[in-house]
């Protein structure tokens, strides 16, 4: 399915040439006496792009690598795997760069110029992140209220199910993501109980389900997200966010902050500044661009190279200002 | 452990996919023969003993109704505390030494490049002989190994990645498990080699094995990316551990079941050691060491769905993405990609095993030709060759079909499987985990201390009491809690309706042939496939994560049971018989005592293997320990996953002690 980005495709090199170059690159290794880390990674010509689990992601991802290849001639890999391992990914040379980013302060102290020294923050991508309580419209139709905290608070009991006992059910999603839910849950004293959905796709699902039945939920969610042109979804409005009210992560006093979501390279990557990382660092998008494409992968059941390839095609002005001049 | 250690040293093990293997006659003799006739004595002692399991259960009851405040019941919480803040300390150190540790630059950072290598190489000559080439020569080898009928088998395997489109994923994952499967075996055969000529290192190994297996793989997947970096090294090396217990096990049994007369007659020829081993023991056991390998591939092929969370593509990653989007039919068309290539796998591997005689000699040149003509037809750039990958016009679209049904069994029993959940999380699950969670901790130790010296003896309360006094230290007591009340909920339920369709199936010959396949294709499909179905039904919690589990461990609780109750002799069948046994009697006082031994086996098994569902079990809701594995592996988070881990692997002994039953210490 994914031709342009499985490491097997068919326009890979003689298997017998690459053959020759992966054992003298072994036995070069073995001469110098050592290998870094570093030195896993494949050959420089090719950009490897991390591409964390969720589909606004795929969707930038998708779109940088069909302009990357069909616009600036370079080799693109495209690795899935979780944002935590992502960040080792770029300390290791595996990464290249991260194109959605949502905080991680923890990863850049330890991978950052103050840690490791491995990575560089590429400064915002465009979206912007939203993160936080959701309920469904026709929730709030029926009480507005239930748009506010207060009103949260008040109804707890209009969430309760088998598996939060006598409290109100608050679902939360996959464990990868950022949260301060129960810092939250106890700093206004609702009467919640986090349930873990353990996944993201759990999640969805039990959501769709609740909403099919018109049923109540209350739920971690987050914003650019393919879902929201499926269901109607209401963002509870929480005291707004503030150096250090979600500092005790067991008492916060705030709904979440907005995200300027950003780009993060590994540090040699954008040093030797190549046309790829030219292009990279020149990106910059809006939700409504990147909620464009995951529509088609999401909804449409497109391959995100179908759907990135449409998107460039209908969306020439947008990109064109990306394209370094020397590409 | 031995539950492990049981299933991998019965040749035919219910892990293997292959029902017609050679080790089906011993398999039903092993089951039937050590099972004397239970004495009336035996049988009111046993009413004894389950009189005392229920006083110590009321006991725990009791505890449990009675208002305790929080810091009575609960694990002291400083050395959990004490043991996570030591591991965050190590994951900092490894972070900032990786590339200066002379243990990283010459040790882990080698093996990571030949490992990442060969895993390119591999791919890389699945993608320059195309899919025509790997087709033809896939094909001509499975018949020069196996025969043509499992050349059949193989040929249908290739069609179905053809057909559902995941042709390039399948070969990325089938170079994984081959360079995995690889270094499992490089490693694994001479350590079983050794363990087989020597009893002190196979007691050694023992308990290394068990831990392997018991411990989830998601917990080690994080110090596999720190040693190893993200992507294929990792996976390989991850998946590799977990395979290759069953190559050392099994390489051990056969050398030690090689025939004595064979070895004293080389001897008496004077033959050296060496000679001894490669020329008389080891072609002797090569039946039996196949069946280690085949296990060993079959357990690779069953890590390829986690091994995608740290970056291994191929289909594993295709259930993850399709999954990710609600696609359950996609996922599904993945899953049967995997599935076939298990079975492929399986037949082939089965098949050499099976010794099968030595083709003509005119059919070993006519391969051999046919082979280095294939090779340079794939290889050079003959029209042949199919350099743009399965034509997209020759794909089936199962997806859309298998959503539409999907959406229809949700609509049509929904409703009723949501209440069943409801029901099941107030009335069965919730009692349960209080009756554990409710009561002191040291009064759960000294329960479960007793409990095992009633079923099990002495050992087993001391083992069992030890490995819950480990799960408190660690910190994860009330996790602990929850998850072993999952996991016995689970138990009760895979035994039961093993029992039921076990003797269902040993009474009625066609029942059987109709069961074998699906069974096969419930093992060997990855359970993220029925993991998002099963949320859509009975919603986000710890119902689905049952469901998955049970559907997970049926199989070869039923097998065990069907060859338990076929293996007791017909003899002795007849001879109720003609004494006017009814069907009903026949069953109760003949056939389940005579398979007592494969009964417990079954026991056994399923709790085994629903243990290595609690992690799986998490990302539906299931909690408890297994969402702290997946949370220390997501959040970076080393000592929480691993002390979750840890834990696990301590309810595992607890339980497998438990359910062995008194064999080993009467």
């Amino acid at each position: 399915m994914r031709r342009t980005t499985s490491p097997i495709s068919p326009r890979t090199a003689s298997f017998a040439l690459k053959g020759v170059a992966a054992a003298s690159a072994v036995a070069m290794l073995s001469a110098c006496g050592g290998a870094t880390s570093g030195d896993v990674s494949g050959s420089d010509e090719t950009v490897n792009i991390a591409v964390n689990g969720w589909v606004g992601y795929e969707a930038s991802a998708a779109v940088l690598a069909h302009l990357l290849e069909e616009e600036a001639g370079v080799k693109v890999e495209q690795k899935k795997l979780d944002e935590q391992p992502s960040w080792q990914g770029l300390n290791d040379g595996d990464l290249d760069v991260i194109v959605e980013n949502w905080g991680h302060e923890d990863l850049m102290e330890q991978y950052g110029p103050d840690g490791n020294d491995t990575v560089v923050d590429g400064g915002p991508n465009g979206n912007i992140g939203t993160l936080g309580w959701y309920v469904p419209e026709y929730l709030v139709d029926d009480k507005p209220e239930l748009a506010t905290w207060e009103g949260i608070k008040d109804n707890t009991d209009l969430f309760q199910t088998p598996e939060s006992g006598d409290k109100g059910e608050f679902l939360a999603a996959d464990p990868a993501f950022v949260t301060q839910d129960q810092g939250m849950i106890n700093h206004f004293e609702m009467d919640l109980e986090i349930v873990h959905a353990g996944s993201e796709a759990a999640q969805i699902t039990e959501m769709q389900e609740r909403y099919e039945e018109e049923e109540p939920f209350l739920a971690y969610f987050y914003d650019p997200q393919w879902l929201h042109n499926e269901l109607d979804l209401v963002h509870v409005e929480f005291p707004e966010y503030e150096d250090g009210c979600a500092e005790d992560e067991d008492d916060v006093s705030c709904g979440y902050p907005e995200y300027e979501l950003n780009k993060i390279f590994r540090k040699d990557f954008a040093e030797e500044g190549s046309v790829a990382y030219q292009l990279l660092d020149n990106w910059k998008w809006t939700n409504e661009d990147q909620n464009a494409v995951a529509k088609m992968i999401a909804d449409e059941g497109m391959d995100p190279e179908e759907a990135a390839e449409k998107w460039v095609t209908d969306n020439g002005d947008v990109w064109k200002e990306w394209i370094p001049a020397d590409a | 452990m031995s539950a492990p250690t049981v299933t991998s040293e019965t040749p035919e093990s219910p892990e293997t996919p292959g029902t017609e293997g050679p080790g089906g006659a011993d398999r039903a003799e092993t089951a039937a023969a050590p099972a004397p006739e239970p004495a009336p004595a035996l049988r009111a002692a046993l009413s004894r003993t389950w009189v005392q399991a229920a006083a110590v259960v009321a006991v725990l009851a009791v505890a449990a109704a009675l208002p305790l405040p929080g810091s009575a019941t609960a694990f002291p919480g400083g050395p959990g505390e004490a043991l996570d803040g030591w591991l965050k300390e190590l994951y900092s150190w490894v972070v900032s030494n990786r590339d200066t540790s002379p243990l990283f630059v010459y040790g882990f950072n080698y093996l990571s490049v030949y490992l990442g290598s060969a895993v390119v190489l591999i791919s890389d000559l699945l993608a320059t002989l195309t899919w025509t080439g790997v087709a033809v020569i896939g094909a001509l080898g499975a018949w020069r190994l196996a025969g043509w009928r499992v050349m059949l088998v193989v040929a249908a395997a290739f069609a179905v990645f053809g057909l559902t489109g995941l042709w390039d994923e399948a070969m990325l994952t089938l170079a994984l498990i081959t360079a995995a499967v690889a270094l499992a075996l490089v490693v694994g055969l001479p350590l079983g080699v050794w363990a087989g000529r020597s009893d002190r290192v196979e007691r050694a190994l023992r308990p290394v094995l068990d831990f392997m297996q018991t411990m989830p793989a998601f917990a080690y997947l994080m110090p596999m990316l720190l040693l190893f970096g993200i992507g294929n090294p990792s996976a390989a090396v991850a998946t590799a551990i977990y395979a290759l217990p069953p190559a050392v096990r099994i390489t051990s049994m056969a050398l030690r079941g090689v025939d004595k007369g064979a070895v004293e007659a080389a001897e008496s020829l004077g033959s050296t050691r060496w000679q001894m081993l490669a020329k008389v023991r080891l072609p002797l056991a090569k039946r039996t060491i196949m069946l280690g390998v085949n296990q060993t591939i079959m357990l690779g092929v069953s890590m390829v769905v986690i091994a995608s969370v740290i970056g291994a593509g191929g289909l594993g990653d295709a259930i993850y993405q399709a999954l990710q989007k609600g696609d359950i039919g996609r996922a599904l068309e993945a899953g049967l990609a995997i599935v076939m290539l298990a079975i492929a796998m399986d037949r082939v591997t089965g098949a050499m095993g099976a010794g099968r005689p030595l083709p003509a000699p005119w059919q070993r040149i006519a391969f051999a030709g046919a082979l280095v003509a294939s090779l340079a037809v794939f290889l050079l750039p003959t029209p042949l060759r199919a350099p743009d990958g399965w034509p997209r016009a020759w794909q089936l679209d199962l997806a859309g079909p298998v959503n539409a049904f999907y959406e229809a069994l949700k609509d049509a029993i929904g409703g009723f499987t949501s209440l069943v959940g409801d029901w099941t999380v107030v009335w069965v699950l919730e009692p349960l985990h209080m009756l554990l969670a409710g009561p002191p901790w040291w009064l759960v130790i000294a329960a479960a201390a007793v409990l095992g010296y009633l079923f099990a003896g002495g050992r087993a309360a001391a083992v069992g009491a030890l490995s819950l006094l480990a799960v408190g230290l660690m910190g994860q007591w009330g996790n602990g809690m929850d998850t072993l009340s999952q996991v016995l909920l689970a138990a009760v339920l895979v035994v039961a309706l093993g029992l039921v369709l076990g003797i269902a199936m040993a009474r009625n010959d066609r029942l059987a042939a109709v069961l074998r396949p699906v069974l096969d294709a419930m093992q060997t499909l990855p359970p993220f496939v029925y993991l998002i179905p099963a949320v859509a039904l009975f919603s986000v919690g710890r119902v689905p994560a049952l469901v998955a589990a049970v559907v997970f461990a049926l199989p070869p609780v039923i097998r065990l049971v069907n060859d338990g109750i076929r293996g007791v002799p017909a003899n002795t069948v007849e001879a109720a018989r003609s004494l006017g046994s009814s069907r009903g009697q026949l069953l109760s006082k003949v056939q389940l005592p005579l398979a007592r031994s494969a009964l417990l086996m079954a026991v056994n098994q399923a709790i085994m293997l629903i243990l290595s569902m609690v992690v799986i079990g998490a990302l539906v809701g299931g909690g408890a320990l297994g969402y702290d594995v997946v949370f220390g592996l997501k959040q970076n988070e080393f000592g929480q996953g691993l002390t979750a881990g840890l834990a696990i692997v301590c309810l595992g002994l607890l339980l497998d002690r438990m359910t062995q039953g008194r064999k080993n210490n009467a």
